[in-house]
């Protein structure tokens, strides 16, 4: 009536399969770690380097290079999401689907040891996705940040020296350019009025491109403050955001209207679902 | 790590980039080039383009610069229609 003559359950072949599968696994998972390991310290000089050398000025070549190592790292997620889906998750539920029923005292401890092997072997997952994420932040960073402040202050001088220097093309009267321009810019000449077309040097047209880059770097300081703040405080966000677009329209005055509503709607973003 | 493993390591990197650095950009290369002034004058009478007779159509003869309609932009505004 209780049951107390029946064979108590025992499976020391599902036993033995979870410590196998647990240990295939933690191999596995330590032998990519140190594929990209490998990697990123053979990988970071060469990332260096060719950033150094590359002479594009939106660095494209050091862009080609990071996208390339940088896939190399998601083709070892994948494989390991494969490994985990098929050899981990599908065989948890296939064990489990052959247990006695969890109420049951044999039930109760075999998927307790179903248990501790799925957290065991999840666990180990997450750690190597925290360093894969260290690894492609690190091989992000390699190249480190470009001095675009000295880049704008002497596009600056160049443009003090070059702004009284050009003539109209229609009657040969001097022409000054009244302000920086970052893109051409139709200017009318003071004397027949013809519309000249002034084109920027490429130095100057990058400083419109690495304005935001820029300012980014200008405010570092209160990027940092706000992130490192826990609870992330949204008044610091604001406050960086803030001073950002700010030091961004001094860079590019001419775009602070534009700029203005893409600050609106990164602080509706980020208030979103949140709280005001 | 072993030797065969840094081989084949610093084998990949080199290939890698091998081809990031001579491969060929998208949008092409971008020249060095130095600040420009240039004007264009009407192709039909040789007239220069004055400003306040706006930029798309000639004030002469009426030749057509442009075949678009101006809005609002950084530095050209609706204002500068002919």
């Amino acid at each position: 009536m209780f049951d107390f003559f029946k064979k108590k359950y025992s499976n020391p072949e599902l036993l033995a399969e979870l410590q196998s599968r647990q240990q295939r696994w933690f191999v596995f998972l330590d032998r990519l770690e140190a594929r990209m390991e490998e990697l990123t310290d053979a990988g970071i000089p060469e990332l260096q380097q060719v950033f150094k050398e590359d002479t594009d000025p939106y660095k494209r070549s050091h862009y080609h290079m990071l996208l390339g190592l940088m896939g190399q790292f998601n083709n070892m997620r994948d494989k390991a999401n494969e490994v985990k889906e098929e050899n981990i998750i599908s065989f948890i539920y296939s064990a489990e689907a052959a247990l006695p029923p969890v109420t049951s005292p044999a039930g109760s401890e075999y998927y307790r040891y179903v248990h501790d092997f799925r957290m065991a072997c999840l666990d180990r997952y997450h750690l190597f996705d925290d360093r894969l994420n260290e690894a492609l932040e690190a091989l992000r960073h390699a190249a480190g940040e470009q001095d675009l402040e000295s880049a704008y202050q002497q596009e600056l001088a160049a443009f003090e020296k070059i702004k009284d220097q050009f003539t109209c093309k229609q009657c040969g009267g001097n022409i000054t350019i009244p302000k920086m321009f970052f893109i051409d810019t139709y200017i009318p000449c003071p004397f027949c009025q013809s519309q000249n077309t002034f084109s920027p040097s490429t130095a100057a047209r990058m400083v419109l491109h690495n304005a935001r880059e820029l300012a980014e770097q200008r405010t570092a300081e209160l990027r940092r403050a706000y992130e490192s703040s826990r609870p992330q405080d949204p008044v610091l966000y604001k406050k960086y955001l803030r001073a950002m677009f700010d030091e961004w329209n001094r860079i590019v005055p001419d775009m602070a209207g534009e700029n203005e509503k893409f600050y609106q709607r990164l602080l509706e973003e980020y208030t979103f679902n949140h709280y005001k | 790590m072993t030797d065969d493993n840094k081989k084949r390591t610093a084998s990949f990197l080199e290939k890698l980039r091998q081809k990031a650095t001579t491969q060929q950009h998208y949008g092409g290369g971008v020249p060095e080039e130095e600040a420009k002034m240039d004007i264009r004058d009407c192709p039909n009478c040789g007239a220069g383009r004055a400003y306040h007779k706006g930029l798309t159509s000639c004030a002469y003869c009426g030749f057509a610069f442009m075949n678009i309609t101006l809005t609002d932009g950084i530095h050209i505004r609706k204002e500068n229609n002919s």
